[in-house]
């Protein structure tokens, strides 16, 4: 098992109880879906998994190793081998495309290097590789902010991609992007799971997408899971038990 | 590993623990607040309006017992008031009760305190609408400004040479100041720093440095440096220099906590380490600000160096202050007018070169 989780808390230092008890396993290749509303615990969850937080109690298992309280050096591996995607992109604005997915090997090569962006060969050939995966490679010397949202998640996965993560998480990659353009960055989680077997973790709103693309569902309320299993058993009782009582399915293709 | 044992059986329980602790340090403060608010109202109610407004006293009376018995009186008072959960200090910190009671003495206490200080400063200022309208006042003041109307020019080359050794002095104080202050923004930002106790202390060390020597005016720094290298143009560039530093760091480590949070993240997330996520991640954010500050601080730097030279800082200042000694008002008028168009010229081309770099 790639990832295995055992009741898991996180209580932030406000006070906010953001996940109660959560536990649940994946599988190498999968790609799991997060469902559920705003402030359910979605993204702290991601965030608890790859460390970018230190979970209250519980613990995280990844390849097989406690990584709950790890910290420093061995802490840094483990984050490099785990890619993310966020809701807001969070490329480097002012800097150019291909720098922003060198910033993806920063974790596995020296600090000396990286300061003076002293990269080899291969590097370069790997970044331009990983654009391509995302069919942006001829963005690569243009400043990131000029591109468009889409363009930008899919700069974005090619960062992470330049880690060649075990596991890809992404935390509402389309929430702010347009429908049409949500299905496109989709495609492209899609093709990096099925081509190089990424197990991908992802959170997302709308059910049209996530019936199309995941293999398997969790739905969070409250920071507790309430539902686990195939998309398509998803129905409609089960919808408003999620999503609460006035809640109408939106269709995006 | 569990952090908290009891954790397991009742997560519900620490967030109430928090909740109780919370609310009784802040009653601890507003116990403090209280016994301030209570003191300070008495005493300025006591000396500046009974005593010398109303008896009109020149010489306060003063006595250690009175400021003592007047302080444990507060502290009788602002305790009792603050653990009654009434008072104006519980309503800012949040804990009061919500009652009439509250709301009458906030609104009465807190009402009469702002308006016994407007009072008392009001009669400390000794505002003097007569003073201001004399006619002895107007005319001399017409005497000063008809001479600066009419400059003397004979003075103008010495002028200049005054004038261009200020912009200079600014200009050196301003670039050397950049890599000390580039360093110490790093280190007394938040936002960097807040995650281990040891680099949280280095943090709260330097902040309080670097605001004490900021809240000492440039213009004693330059009296201090005058009399440590001797009076002249190294001792203003010195004391700008200092200030600059301390100020710039202040604008700088702000400039680094308002940065957007998310590629930080971004960066970090991919097993970067601490110096690659500031170098790849905060840095290139930060950059142009940096430049805009600097610019701007240079401009600053200008106009303070010509008050700098009043004290003996060198440059135009002095130049200054040697006239006025002497009362030769048409020289004043030239060098005043010479500070003013350079002071302008200053302000236009830093914000045009700050505009164009946004």
């Amino acid at each position: 098992m790639l990832l295995e989780i055992q009741n898991l808390h996180k209580i932030y230092n406000n006070g906010t109880h953001a996940l109660k008890g959560i536990s649940f396993g994946v599988n190498e290749g999968e790609f799991l879906v997060v469902i559920g509303l705003s402030g359910s615990g979605k993204s702290t969850l991601l965030r608890c998994i790859n460390r970018l937080i230190e979970p209250t109690s519980g613990t995280v298992r990844f390849l097989g190793k406690d990584i709950t309280h790890i910290k420093g050096e061995e802490l840094r591996k483990i984050k490099a081998q785990i890619g993310m995607v966020f809701q807001q992109f969070n490329l480097i604005k002012r800097r150019s495309v291909l720098s922003n997915v060198l910033n993806g090997k920063l974790g596995s090569l020296s600090t000396f290097d990286t300061i003076l962006e002293k990269y080899s060969d291969e590097v370069y050939k790997e970044a331009y590789k990983c654009l391509e995966t995302v069919g942006i490679s001829e963005k690569a010397k243009v400043r990131a902010d000029s591109l468009s949202g889409g363009q930008q998640q899919r700069v974005a996965i090619a960062r992470s991609l330049m880690q060649s993560p075990k596991l890809l998480l992404a935390d509402e990659p389309v929430a702010s992007l347009d429908p049409a353009t949500s299905n496109s960055v989709m495609q492209y989680f899609e093709k990096v799971n099925k081509e190089f077997g990424t197990t991908v973790i992802c959170n997302l709103h709308f059910l049209s997408l996530v019936r199309r693309y995941a293999t398997r569902v969790i739905a969070l309320k409250a920071g507790e899971i309430i539902y686990q299993g195939a998309p398509s058993d998803i129905n409609e009782t089960w919808f408003r038990t999620i999503y609460g009582e006035e809640a109408e399915e939106v269709e995006i293709r | 590993m569990i952090l908290d044992p009891e954790l397991e059986l009742h997560p519900q329980k620490l967030i109430a623990n928090r909740k109780r602790k919370a609310d009784k340090f802040n009653l601890y403060k507003a116990i403090f607040l209280d016994i301030f608010f209570v003191f300070y109202f008495i005493l300025v109610v006591q000396r500046a309006i009974y005593y010398k407004f109303i008896l009109n006293l020149s010489d306060l009376p003063f006595s250690w017992n009175e400021i003592l018995s007047i302080f444990i009186g507060s502290v009788i008072i602002g305790t009792f008031w603050a653990l009654s959960k009434t008072s104006l200090s519980c309503k800012l910190l949040g804990i009061a009760k919500d009652n009439k009671t509250t709301k009458w003495t906030v609104e009465i206490f807190g009402w009469s305190l702002f308006n016994i200080t407007f009072i008392a400063g009001w009669i400390v200022t000794k505002i003097s609408i007569v003073g201001l309208f004399s006619s002895e006042g107007i005319a001399g003041a017409e005497r000063l400004f008809g001479a600066m109307f009419t400059p003397q020019f004979r003075i103008f080359d010495d002028a200049l040479f005054a004038m261009i050794e200020t912009i200079y002095i600014a200009l050196i104080a301003t670039l050397i100041s950049i890599p000390p202050t580039l360093v110490l923004s790093f280190f007394t930002a938040r936002n960097l720093m807040k995650d281990n106790k040891i680099s949280f202390a280095v943090y709260y060390v330097l902040r309080i440095i670097l605001n004490f020597i900021r809240s000492i005016e440039p213009l004693i720094w330059a009296i201090i440096f005058s009399v440590w290298v001797g009076i002249g143009p190294f001792a203003g560039m010195i004391a700008l220099l200092v200030h600059t530093i301390a100020s710039n760091a202040k604008l700088y480590s702000e400039a680094i906590e308002g940065i957007e949070q998310g590629p930080v993240e971004a960066i970090s997330a991919t097993g970067a380490n601490k110096i690659q996520v500031v170098w790849h991640g905060v840095v290139p954010q930060i950059v142009l600000p940096f430049l805009s500050f600097t610019i701007y601080r240079w401009d600053i730097n200008v106009r303070m160096a010509t008050i700098i030279g009043l004290v003996g800082g060198g440059g135009i200042g002095t130049m200054l202050m040697q006239y006025q000694g002497l009362a030769r008002w048409h020289e004043v008028g030239l060098i005043i007018i010479m500070i003013a168009f350079v002071v302008w010229i200053m302000d236009y081309v830093s914000a045009k070169i700050r505009e164009a770099i946004y």
